[in-house]
């Protein structure tokens, strides 16, 4: 079915094959977004300050940052809600000042907090949406009652949505910001207030798009292990600034720091060491230790990632008597890492903050220890200036 | 095209609620049309005179709903939410706020048919009949259309409904004061005059006057009094062309 749009300029035929596994069938086939120096200023601050980062076609890209860091509002500028101060970018192959109309026929939004038309029904609902964006009705119809099944809301699909629950309108609302099947789909928060089950569907239906229509996603999210489950790529934003943006293994080596260091954690069938017995086995190495739930004593080290330093510590265990029962590598959590690069930044700030009202503090004098992963807390054994010099690179970017 | 326009219609008339001005508006005419006929002082009127008292009614009537109505309908979609996704879809900001007006026009619409029956029937035995309808329904049209793009602009511009309704009601009330609140000495003191002369409300009160009472029913007969409306909902449009350009709503956690 062929429905003309005269919108565009480069294509004007849309390719409406079927209610859900359709795509824009016009020239540009970009669904990337870039911004390049975005600002938004207020009066008295900025809300978002040079932001550039890159999202690549079939990303499902998370957006991370703390309350006020920026998030919504950039979303809003990227969606042409909002006008930036200065700076630009591009949605979809889209300038967001110049082809704002464009924009937004082949984005969709599920915001943080969004109203319904509680006198309509669901299916009412989507229809209306569906006209706005001047979708055939019978093809309209259609896409809706897939959306609704998808969503899980067909049972309710008559049902007046002032009657539905939050979780309820968030499933609605991703349906909504689905009907015009968007090439790329901003998404502020989905996830918030639904209960497990809904969150596990909400993800699913996102990767489920993600693969079979290479939907680009832009998620904005404060949880974390919702991002390091769906996400491949990840920005983190703090005070408007970005503070780093990669893949999650990129912003975990940037976090520790090195590139080459691992943390081992090793499990001993011996009961705990003796004070001075690990001090001597990890002499070159910073570690600390812990006790498990099921009692078993726990060392954290951290080591160069190689095979040689794996094999110097249980070479060293043996040595010294201690049987390794178990040695795996842990990896940083994105949640050790959001805390530790938006620290950095956080103490950046005060520092300049600090250096203009003339009382400088010493970088290291206010950096309290957050999380147990994170390896700037661990003894030292004469790597504490490596260290040092590690995290003056990452608040330096 | 018109989809947002039929959703305002029928969200309006969602229930009987909604409609319930209709029938509040043909109590208040069957009650100024029964005082009009049968009091013993009011029935002195000529006919004339019954009309033109009915037809600043329904004019008065007329704009303070449109400008109730019209100075509500973005803000108050602002403040339950539902503005965001409107502004996603790829409708220009303009064409939402046209189609906006437009539904805000059917309640002008609503209410002139309501009231034409009333109209007829006060000036059935007389020729004013067909003028008084005519006339009614081009003043009342075009000031409707006036302040209807003015309470729409507070509307987007305030982004709350307390006060862009407060903003607009006040308006109104300005618009109103000459025709139907100020005392004849005071109308003929010097700032009563300039405020008349400037009035769009006042000439159609006047021209409704000439027309009804001095029985000056040709159009060219009303031409002083026609401008300035025109005039008044001229400079409205351009207002409202100037500020629904572009909404902008909130950035967030601010």
């Amino acid at each position: 079915m062929k429905i003309r749009n005269t919108g565009f300029k480069r294509a004007k035929t849309i390719d409406i094959s079927d209610a859900f596994g359709i795509a824009y069938n016009e020239t540009n086939t970009d669904n990337n977004i870039t911004t390049s120096g975005l600002t938004k200023a207020y009066r008295n601050f900025k809300a978002v300050d040079s932001l550039t980062i890159s999202v690549n076609p079939g990303d499902i890209f998370g957006f991370l940052g703390p309350n006020g860091a920026g998030k919504t509002t950039t979303i809003r500028m990227l969606c042409g809600l909002l006008l930036p101060t200065c700076g630009n970018a591009k949605v979809a192959g889209f300038d967001i000042l110049k082809d704002n109309l464009k924009i937004r026929s082949v984005i969709g939004l599920l915001p943080e907090s969004s109203g319904f038309y509680n006198w309509m029904n669901a299916e009412e609902y989507l229809l209306h949406f569906a006209g706005l964006y001047k979708i055939e009705s019978l093809l309209a119809r259609k896409r809706a009652n897939d959306l609704l099944e998808k969503v899980g809301l067909a049972a309710k699909a008559f049902a007046p949505i002032g009657y539905y629950s939050r979780g309820m309108k968030q499933r609605l609302g991703l349906a909504r910001a689905l009907i015009n099947n968007p090439k790329v789909i901003f998404l502020d928060e989905p996830t918030l207030g639904l209960d497990p089950k809904g969150q596990q569907d909400i993800q699913k239906i996102l990767l489920d798009l993600n693969h079979e229509r290479e939907v680009t996603i832009f998620l904005s999210s404060h949880a974390l292990s919702e991002v390091s489950f769906l996400c491949n790529r990840v920005a983190i934003v703090n005070h408007g600034r970005l503070v780093a943006q990669g893949t999650i293994d990129d912003l975990r080596r940037l976090a520790m720091g090195s590139s080459s260091d691992i943390m081992l954690e090793i499990r001993i069938l011996n009961s705990q060491p003796s004070q001075n017995e690990l001090p001597n086995v990890l002499s070159q190495f910073e570690y600390k230790t812990s006790i498990s739930h099921d009692n078993r004593f726990i060392i954290i080290a951290v080591a160069e990632n190689s095979f040689e330093s794996t094999n110097i510590i249980i070479e060293k265990f043996l040595k010294a008597g201690l049987c390794i029962y178990d040695i795996r590598r842990q990896d940083m959590s994105l949640e050790d890492v959001f805390f530790k690069l938006t620290e950095a930044t956080a103490r950046k700030n005060k520092n300049k903050a600090n250096k203009k009202n003339g009382d400088y503090l010493d970088k290291q004098q206010d950096y309290g220890p957050r999380h147990q992963t994170n390896p700037s807390h661990f003894q030292t054994n004469g790597r504490k200036e490596e260290q040092q010099k590690q995290q003056k690179k990452i608040d330096t970017k | 095209m018109l989809e947002l326009f039929h959703r305002e219609v029928s969200g309006s008339f969602y229930s009987w609620h909604g409609a319930a001005w209709v029938v509040a508006a043909s109590f208040i005419f069957s009650l100024v049309a029964y005082l009009l006929l049968t009091d013993m002082e009011l029935s002195l009127l000529d006919q004339g005179e019954m009309l033109f008292t009915l037809a600043e009614v329904i004019i008065a009537l007329a704009i303070v709903m449109s400008a109730a109505s019209a100075s509500s309908i973005i803000s108050s979609e602002i403040e339950s939410g539902t503005f965001e996704s409107l502004l996603l879809t790829p409708i220009a900001h303009r064409q939402i706020a046209i189609q906006k007006l437009l539904s805000v026009l059917v309640i002008w619409a609503l209410l002139y048919a309501v009231s034409v029956p009333y109209l007829l029937v006060l000036a059935s035995g007389t020729n004013l009949g067909p003028a008084a309808v005519f006339y009614v329904g081009l003043y009342g049209t075009i000031l409707v259309i006036g302040v209807s793009l003015l309470s729409l602009v507070f509307s987007v511009k305030m982004k709350s409904s307390k006060n862009s309704i407060m903003t607009a009601l006040m308006v109104v009330l300005i618009l109103l004061a000459p025709s139907l609140f100020f005392a004849t000495s005071l109308k003929k003191t010097e700032f009563g005059l300039a405020l008349e002369n400037v009035n769009p409300v006042s000439h159609a009160i006047n021209s409704l006057d000439s027309v009804l009472v001095d029985n000056e029913k040709m159009i060219f007969q009303q031409v002083n009094h026609i401008w300035p409306i025109i005039g008044f909902t001229l400079v409205c449009t351009l207002v409202f062309m100037i500020f629904t350009k572009h909404f902008e709503v909130k950035g967030a956690d601010q």
